[in-house]
């Protein structure tokens, strides 16, 4: 089936239509085709509990793959992948059908220009609670609560319209530029890039949004001012 | 009246706050109100609501003889004794090995919600397949926690969980509050937990003693009209699950300090 290599996103990796023929029969051919990293599951409708997923993830580990994110339309799937702590979106209609096809430019990753926002900004609307996890290949932006025991991360910038009491990682794949913004930032845990911080202790000042971001080889925690670029470094204000 | 009957699911995540007894009390509370109820203890490997409902020595069927039709749902029905508005079906029993599916239990359910107003749902801890089996039956939740941070964490968990299942609405019983810890802040403050869950809050239920002796005796201490505070807090729930509007007891007033003093304390953030 289709095993597609996009330069710049992430690859994908599509399980068979259950009538066809078997996930575990075609799954070496499939990996075959795809060179090891990161890459987006796509499972349609098996219905997978959670040895089988467990099984599939081995299969996928032993072989140098992660997965970036899990499709599938099947609840079931879908709660035995969130229950093993996968990325997981539960799909509607067929996303062979409704994924934009990726820009071809391979250079629009560098740092210095994002990635076109209107396309890469993954949306989510409501709280995530404990063990719950969003990872996107674009920015992030969460219209609700971060749970203490949630997980989000994002290529680029993350955005909570709420309160950010889990772990938030802006910049995953080694974007320092990128920045946690939040209505409340009291996160357990902030990695933007490869750098790791632990939230802060003291009690967050009400009404007044935050942002993080690397300065100077460390993260800085100040007042979210949207005049500036989190590229431009600004002198430190109390 | 089969139209209006209510399928609650009871659970927790964390195991060891309350579920059984939140269940058990709920039920002969909701039963005094002249409701039909049944509890359906889906924790069948380690099931106890029978013990605390004093009801152990009289199970003969559990729901799996009667979905193998090897029994009538009215045999396997358990009536309380002092209450008869009030049945127990246990879902199975513990030396099962080969359990239900979670179309059995809304089979169940189904079976159960034409002759009872209420149908009360013992989840098992942990979110494993005991909790899938219960949760298929379920149309509404109560979420019953703790103020410690591992069963707040453990519900928020679980109510992850119930919403991805469709179950609403989820409301909130805080077990095991002690004012005085809250007071000094040993304990997280009510508005703590509220704060993580974001769920109205259904009932408070102060620590009390008399919950232990109540389990021991087989008697849930709705049964004969106590007056400790846990009771009354459980009469309330009942309350307010019928739409009655019961103000909620504020710890402050139920310890000894002084109700400004502690108010302020309940700001500070222990997350």
């Amino acid at each position: 089936m289709a095993a597609d290599q996009n330069s710049g996103l992430l690859q994908r990796l599509v399980l068979p239509p259950i009538k066809q023929a078997h996930w575990k029969d075609t799954l070496p051919d499939q990996l075959q085709r795809l060179r090891p990293g990161s890459l987006n599951l796509i499972s349609h409708h098996w219905q997978m509990r959670c040895r089988d997923l467990s099984s599939l993830i081995k299969l996928l580990q032993g072989e140098g793959f992660r997965i970036a994110s899990f499709h599938t339309q099947e609840p079931l799937t879908a709660i035995s992948a969130q229950a093993l702590g996968l990325p997981v979106q539960l799909l509607e209609s067929d996303p062979m059908a409704s994924d934009a096809t990726p820009s071809d430019d391979s250079g629009d990753q560098s740092s210095d220009t994002k990635p076109d926002c209107t396309t890469q900004l993954r949306l989510h609307r409501g709280t995530l609670r404990a063990g719950e996890q969003i990872e996107t290949a674009g920015d992030l932006l969460v219209l609700g609560d971060v749970n203490p025991g949630a997980n989000v991360a994002a290529a680029g910038d993350v955005m909570i319209w709420g309160r950010l009491r889990g772990i938030a990682h802006a910049g995953r794949d080694g974007d320092r530029a990128a920045k946690v913004v939040a209505l409340q930032l009291r996160p357990l845990q902030l990695r933007i890039a490869d750098q790791v911080a632990r939230g802060p202790d003291d009690r967050p000042q009400p009404g007044l949004a935050e942002e993080a971001r690397i300065d100077a080889n460390e993260i800085v925690i100040e007042p979210a001012n949207p005049r500036l670029r989190a590229r431009m470094s600004v002198p430190a204000t109390d | 009246m089969a139209s209006t009957s209510r399928t609650i699911l009871i659970c927790s995540g964390k195991g060891g706050v309350g579920k059984t007894t939140l269940t058990a009390n709920l039920g002969i509370a909701l039963a005094r109100l002249g409701l039909r109820t049944v509890v359906l203890d889906a924790d069948f490997g380690l099931r106890n609501l029978d013990l605390l409902l004093g009801l152990e020595n009289r199970i003969v069927f559990t729901a799996q003889e009667v979905l193998a039709e090897s029994c009538r749902l009215e045999q396997a029905l358990v009536k309380h004794k002092q209450e008869p508005n009030l049945a127990l079906l246990p879902a199975g029993n513990p030396r099962m090995l080969e359990w239900l599916k979670p179309e059995d239990m809304q089979t169940i359910a189904g079976m159960l919600e034409k002759q009872f107003d209420y149908v009360l749902i013992d989840c098992p801890a942990g979110i494993e397949d005991g909790f899938k089996n219960a949760v298929a039956a379920a149309k509404e939740a109560i979420v019953i926690t703790t103020p410690e941070v591992s069963a707040v964490r453990d519900a928020d968990r679980v109510i992850g969980l119930l919403n991805t299942h469709g179950v609403k609405p989820v409301q909130l019983v805080l077990n095991r509050v002690r004012p005085k810890m809250m007071a000094s802040q040993e304990m997280l403050a009510v508005d703590d937990v509220t704060d993580i869950l974001a769920l109205p809050l259904l009932g408070l239920v102060l620590e009390d003693e008399q919950v232990i002796v109540s389990t021991n005796r087989g008697e849930p201490l709705t049964l004969n009209g106590s007056s400790s505070p846990a009771a009354r807090a459980y009469g309330n729930v009942a309350r307010r699950l019928q739409g009655d509007d019961v103000p909620l007891i504020d710890p402050s007033k139920e310890g000894r300090g002084l109700r400004a003093k502690v108010r302020r304390l309940m700001q500070k953030k222990i997350f």
